[in-house]
């Protein structure tokens, strides 16, 4: 069952690379859209196969591949991975609708959004350590090309940063692994915990280590967070939406599948300094959002921020912070694909996204008055406003940190603060006040010139309309998707020795902070 | 790809004080001829014409029938109080008599001609002392109020006196309007010259009408405005309108800071440059924009011609209440036109040196105001 997740879209993509004869770009998206549309309504029958009371992995499909090597092909879903490839279908969907205009090699540009949805899901469904990394890679090079090829400006630059500092990501992560197979003498690559009795604290802290840098790189964690605004920045609209909502998953889904759940007792003797370094993250890229002019680099940093809030609740290890990592992920997922849908609604309309242009951009008739009420929407969710996902998330990440790291939970709900202050500048700038598109030069002047936007057609918002939608649903009716991840999210907090290294760990000075 | 963001603003020319003096001393018009300023400009005056009409009818109905009632709860009814009329209005489906009131306040606040002056005289205040008499004997209500604020009912006799006058003054205009678009109809008018003339005219005509306002009260009638004040449509009204409504304005919310240490707002209120010739028709339609609701009630009564212009433009029906704002501007010049042009102190043609200096002088008067206005809309 879960293996057509991976099926769907991989044939999908070869069959549009395949497809004979010269088809017309709409024709080409609207079999991504049908491919797409079907992987989705698989996703949703996992969903609906799957039972919220067991906490570990189910509907499994396994066989051995190349067995001398340790790599099996296992798959199976659990309460973390669940709501992840349905954000994954769900959002890949949305990102090939809002893909209106392109000309430009359109096979090769379906086909890579295809590969790369079916790539995700396998990262996700992997229950073997050299599967996970190989589709870990897979999803690599496609969003590569879809950077350097229907980039902005400036993609050269940007997709190289990007394909470096994941390729050291991967290296690092695949190193680990290996790592782990070299140190524990033997080739299983499952998902069973590490104990001290099978590899020596030094050996996992080693290994946990590069794990962290690797995952760190994706999530991306300061100050491994250098490559995601310029990939952002030069990145299109729809690649925008996947890379936020979808690919820095891959990152937190590591932290949590891999890290803390194969090294529980470094994790633990690890976790106070982890809280810390989560909480710098979110006030780095707090603080550096509130400092951009361009709208696009500004909500990538945000997220930088609250990917931080993913590993504070990950250090933390209660079941209620580890719920909260969920639902942060599922939340910002949505919310930043969401933001980023509508700057590129901007950027479509005006031509720019500098917040020292644009204006008023909220002005009823003449402006774009229903993508600025959506974007509001979006950036009060995204600042943890009640009643939207963001609220929900953010309240029990810090709920379940703050007795284990009250100064680290802290210092993260200044930034959850500061959210507030950069997304209410965007607000303030782009969408408040008198309409303008160009520069300010004289204010009686300016004040005289007739800006003449093209609207924007309803169909171009239903995507974000959509999104906004399961923003206030999950905001305002949290237990659907609580009840799928509760009893992982549990299980992963009772791991045995995770328990009692945390006993350990409360004894260390660093128990404190 | 993205368009280019020059393409997506249009400026304007801006015509200094000096050429604005040379046209308006040569005759010229403001506005330049074109065809679609005749279009523009003689549908959206008929449009205004109809909504003036009801403004006209409301106006006068207040002053009349609702003087000095407590609670006014039916005043934009108009007298007719049955249940679909009443329906209407609260579903909206009706002309947006607040803004007519919002004019009205803008003539009394700004307060400046000979009606301002009648409101502060002697005269005035003895008719309000037995208009007062008379009320507080049958409003316990308001017998209660007078004695505790003095000033009160004088000045919302002021407020019905100045809503009558007004009310009176856009009869006038609404027939004037509806007028110009019959004689553009049938031949008589085809250029903007001939629009401006056509207006000027109207204005000379009336412009000796005489403006009174009386009321009854328990079976009695009294003058508020009596003939013997000799109040008269041009000097009295017709000019103070246009110095509230058309120049000084009052700023709206949300476009300019109300902080007094912003000092975005001069103290001195005959320094107010927001009236229609200068404010921003692009925030139309946004909240604390009072002259939307006008636009809205044009929007209502738009001939088929014009709307047919403005779903070929911009995006068409979607930003129709600031086109039509843009063309309510640019008529409104025609109309200031029109006025000046009727009240040059000296024929334009007098060879008299100083006839010609008074012209002259009067000409660079309303020149420096109007340079500063959103002449960019006349190209």
């Amino acid at each position: 069952m879960l293996s057509l997740l991976l099926l769907i879209p991989l044939v999908g993509a070869l069959a549009l690379a395949l497809w004979p004869g010269n088809p017309s770009p709409g024709r080409m998206r609207t079999v991504a859209l049908v491919v797409l549309g079907l992987q989705l309504i698989w996703s949703l029958l996992v969903l609906l196969r799957f039972d919220t009371g067991i906490s570990g992995m189910q509907l499994q499909e396994s066989f051995v591949w190349v067995g001398s090597i340790g790599l099996d092909y296992r798959l199976g879903v659990d309460g973390l991975s669940m709501p992840l490839v349905l954000i994954n279908c769900a959002l890949t969907l949305v990102s090939a609708i809002c893909t209106r205009d392109i000309n430009q090699r359109p096979r090769i540009y379906f086909a890579l959004l295809l590969v790369i949805s079916g790539a995700v899901n396998g990262a996700f469904l992997a229950e073997n350590l050299l599967l996970f990394f190989l589709f870990y890679e897979l999803e690599l090079i496609p969003l590569w090309f879809l950077i350097s090829i229907w980039g902005g400006a400036n993609r050269a630059y940007a997709a190289t940063k990007f394909l470096i500092f994941t390729a050291v990501s991967g290296m690092l992560i695949l190193g680990a692994f290996l790592g782990l197979a070299l140190l524990t003498g033997g080739v299983d690559f499952s998902l069973t915990p590490v104990t001290s009795e099978r590899l020596a604290m030094g050996g996992q802290l080693v290994l946990l280590g590069a794990l962290l840098v690797g995952f760190g790189i994706k999530v991306p964690l300061f100050p491994f967070h250098n490559w995601l605004p310029d990939a952002h920045t030069q990145a299109s609209t729809p690649v925008s939406v996947l890379l936020a909502g979808v690919l820095l998953k891959l990152g937190t889904y590591g932290l949590l599948r891999f890290c803390m759940g194969l090294f529980p007792e470094a994790w633990a003797l690890l976790a106070p300094g982890l809280a810390i370094w989560a909480a710098v993250s979110v006030l780095f890229g707090s603080l550096a959002a509130i400092a951009q002019q361009d709208m696009k680099r500004m909500v990538a940093y945000s997220s930088v921020g609250h990917m931080g809030y993913i590993l504070l609740a990950a250090a933390a290890a209660t079941p209620v912070a580890l719920l909260g990592a969920v639902f942060q992920m599922v939340s910002h997922g949505l919310i930043s694909a969401l933001l980023f849908l509508l700057v590129g609604i901007v950027y479509r309309k005006t031509g720019t996204r500098d917040l020292s242009v644009l204006h008023g951009l909220l002005n009823p008739e003449r402006g774009l008055p229903f993508t600025g009420t959506l974007m509001i929407l979006g950036v009060m969710a995204s600042a943890g406003m009640p009643g939207m996902a963001g609220f929900i998330s953010e309240f029990m990440v810090f709920r379940g940190s703050i007795t284990a790291f009250p100064l680290a939970t802290l210092l993260s709900m200044v930034g959850s603060g500061l959210t507030a202050v950069y997304f209410l500048l965007l607000v303030n700038r782009a969408f408040f006040g008198r309409l303008a598109v160009t520069p300010a030069t004289d204010a009686v002047e300016d004040g005289r010139l007739d800006v003449r936007l093209a609207a924007v057609a309803p169909r171009e918002t239903i995507p974000a309309m959509g999104l906004a939608f399961a923003v206030v649903a999950i905001g305002l009716l949290p237990s659907g998707l609580g009840k799928l991840s509760e009893a992982a999210s549990t299980s992963m907090a009772q791991l045995p020795a995770l328990v009692a290294a945390m006993q350990l760990a409360a004894l260390h000075p660093w128990g404190v902070g | 790809m993205p368009i280019i963001s020059a393409e997506l603003v249009h400026a304007g020319g801006r015509p200094a004080a000096l050429e604005l003096e040379q046209q308006l001393l040569s005759g010229q018009t403001l506005l330049s001829e074109s065809a679609d300023h005749l279009i523009e400009v003689v549908d959206v005056l008929k449009s205004y014409g109809e909504v003036l009409d009801a403004y006209s009818i409301n106006l006068i109905f207040q002053a009349e029938q609702q003087f000095l009632l407590p609670f006014p709860l039916f005043k934009y009814l108009d007298g007719d109080k049955n249940p679909a009329k009443i329906w209407r209005h609260l579903i909206h489906d009706r002309i947006n008599f607040e803004y007519a009131e919002y004019c009205m306040k803008a003539m009394l606040w700004h307060g400046t001609g000979g009606l301002d002056a009648y409101l502060d005289s002697d005269a005035f205040a003895a008719n309000c002392a037995a208009i007062i008499r008379r009320k507080t004997r049958i409003d316990p209500l308001l017998a209660l109020l007078n004695p505790l604020f003095r000033g009160f009912l004088p000045e919302l006799i002021r407020t019905a006196a100045t809503t009558h006058a007004l009310g009176q003054f856009w009869r006038v205009m609404s027939d004037l309007f509806i007028d110009l678009a019959e004689a553009e109809a049938d031949g008589r008018v085809g250029s903007i010259d001939a629009v401006v003339e056509f207006i000027k005219d109207g204005l000379v005509a009336a412009a000796a009408n005489p403006i009174t306002y009386g009321v009854e009260v328990d079976g009695e009638h009294f003058w508020v405005l009596p003939p013997e004040a000799g109040l008269t449509f041009l000097v009295d009204v017709a000019v103070p309108y246009v110095e509230a409504v058309f120049l000084r304005g009052m700023p709206f919310l949300g476009t300019v800071s109300f902080n007094a240490q912003a000092q975005q707002i001069s103290p001195d209120q005959a320094q107010f440059a927001y009236g229609a010739l200068f404010a921003d028709p692009l925030p139309s339609m946004g909240a604390g924009i009072p002259p939307s609701l006008l636009m809205q009630d044009m929007f209502r009564h738009l001939p088929e011609r014009l709307h047919q212009w403005y779903r070929e433009r911009t995006r068409g029906e979607g930003d129709v209440r600031v086109k039509i704002c843009m063309s309510f501007q640019k008529s409104m010049f025609c109309v200031t036109n029109a006025a000046i042009r009727g009240t040059f102190p000296q024929p334009l043609n007098s060879s008299e040196p100083a006839a010609q200096a008074a012209n002259r002088a009067y000409a660079a008067a309303w020149a420096s105001r109007l340079a500063t206005a959103r002449t960019d809309c006349l190209d």
